[in-house]
């Protein structure tokens, strides 16, 4: 009776905190979005041309974030019925907007007039306890180009 | 060249789905389809474990282990009980019954295979009169009656050779606990059931013994004084709840029109005397074995 009590317990607790945590997240990812529109991240591999006046430097934001307790369960739910893994497809989303924002404000500090070639890598940090540890790293990084 | 991030719009990466829905629709899936699996298993299974027979579990060496916890020979008191409750049963031919006594604390009795029924001295302290022992040892030989000790235990091996199958290929810990614990659930499921039905069993008997069920009402007070009042949840338990159990009770008294004070039968004053001094011998073994254990140390 006691470890049902404790399991509903944690996701109640994972729940709360989870969305808490979340909508903050996400609230905060949307104003510095705003705020780092003017710095263009372009995917293009190449510079534009005909700028041989500016500098470039790697510029680089990464991010570790977890899962709550509430989604992990769902998520497992999940692995034995198959279909969109939807609890950790808004996690990942907000790795990868806080990623690129990271990078962008690592840019703006070098007044960088856009970053280009950016790429990203996920790296999932569980070390084989898959079942415990539900926790991503996301990687932006990219070349500011910035004049002198 | 221009070049600008556009403002993207929301929810094309992430779905809008409530997940208290997802998580509701989830676990009540997966709850039912572990639930059904594990019912119709155990249908199957009953319909073998009916026709193991009942000498295959007289030949195991039961009684060998029962007799190595301080049990000794019933007192004829005890033994004239226990017949007239198994002469109640008119049990089919190959089925004997075998009463043991433990000297112990334990306020419990059981049933087990073979068709040995086992006293313990802490419950047979606790009851007030014999129809409460009757009772209690009649409960004990209707499990046997309805095999549930083979029932039981077959239920037990092979649910929990599937759960461990399932478990360990879905090999994530939260899931997999939650098949263990609905796994468990269905199991006690059908042991409350069993329960209510020997239950039912043993009234019949006392009624035909001493012509009412209060025995079985007097069992049940014992019950809530020595375990309180019901804390658990039922479907966490072996047992049902006591309150439900009484209510089972109070429902066949009536049906059998019998309502009204009845009285019980008394202990004879010999056999609450052999209590006393089978609680005093073991409480005199108990020291002794302390000292001994002192002085190995």
């Amino acid at each position: 009776m006691y470890d049902l009590i404790i399991f509903i317990s944690l996701l109640a607790v994972g729940y709360g905190f989870g969305r808490y945590a979340e909508s903050k997240h996400y609230i905060s990812i949307r104003k510095r979005e705003q705020e780092l529109n003017s710095l263009p991240a372009i995917a293009s591999r190449v510079p534009p041309p005909g700028r041989p006046d500016l500098s470039s430097q790697l510029v680089t934001g990464s991010v570790v974030i977890s899962v709550d307790y509430f989604k992990r369960f769902i998520a497992s739910l999940r692995n034995i019925f198959g279909g969109r893994l939807t609890s950790y497809e808004s996690l990942l989303d907000r790795a990868r907007r806080e990623a690129i924002l990271r990078m962008k404000e690592e840019a703006r500090r070098l007044d960088a007039e856009f970053v280009f070639n950016i790429k990203m890598e996920t790296a999932s940090i569980h070390k084989g306890r898959g079942n415990s540890i539900g926790s991503v790293e996301v990687l932006a990084y990219g070349t500011a180009l910035y004049s002198l | 060249m221009e070049y600008s991030n556009p403002e993207l719009p929301e929810d094309i990466n992430t779905s809008k789905t409530s997940p208290l829905k997802e998580f509701f629709i989830l676990t009540v899936g997966l709850v039912a389809i572990v639930f059904i699996t594990i019912y119709l298993l155990i249908v199957v299974i009953d319909n073998f474990a009916d026709k193991i027979p009942f000498e295959l579990e007289q030949d195991l060496p039961i009684s060998g282990f029962i007799e190595k916890q301080n049990s000794i020979k019933l007192p004829s008191y005890l033994v004239q009980v226990s017949r007239k409750v198994i002469k109640s049963f008119k049990l089919p031919a190959p089925m004997s019954i075998t009463v043991h006594y433990v000297n112990d604390d334990t306020v419990n009795a059981f049933a087990t295979l073979g068709g040995h029924i086992v006293l313990y001295r802490g419950l047979l302290e606790k009851l007030t009169h014999e129809d409460e022992l009757a009772m209690v040892i009649a409960h004990e030989v209707a499990h046997i009656k309805y095999r549930h000790p083979i029932l039981s235990m077959s239920h037990g091996v092979v649910v929990g050779l599937v759960l461990s199958v399932i478990s360990s290929s879905v090999g994530d810990s939260v899931a997999s606990d939650i098949m263990g614990t609905t796994g468990m659930a269905s199991l006690l499921r059908f042991s409350r059931e069993y329960e209510y039905q020997s239950d039912k069993e043993a009234i019949n008997s006392l009624i035909k013994i001493y012509g009412h069920a209060e025995g079985a009402l007097g069992l049940f007070k014992v019950f809530e004084s020595e375990f309180g009042k019901d804390q658990s949840f039922e479907f966490l338990a072996t047992h049902p709840l006591t309150n439900n159990r009484i209510t089972q009770t109070k429902e066949m008294i009536e049906r059998h029109n019998i309502t009204g004070y009845k009285t019980m039968t008394n202990f004879p004053v010999s056999f609450k005397l052999w209590l006393d001094k089978q609680k005093e011998s073991f409480k005199v073994s108990e020291r002794e074995l302390e000292t001994k254990h002192s002085k190995t140390e």
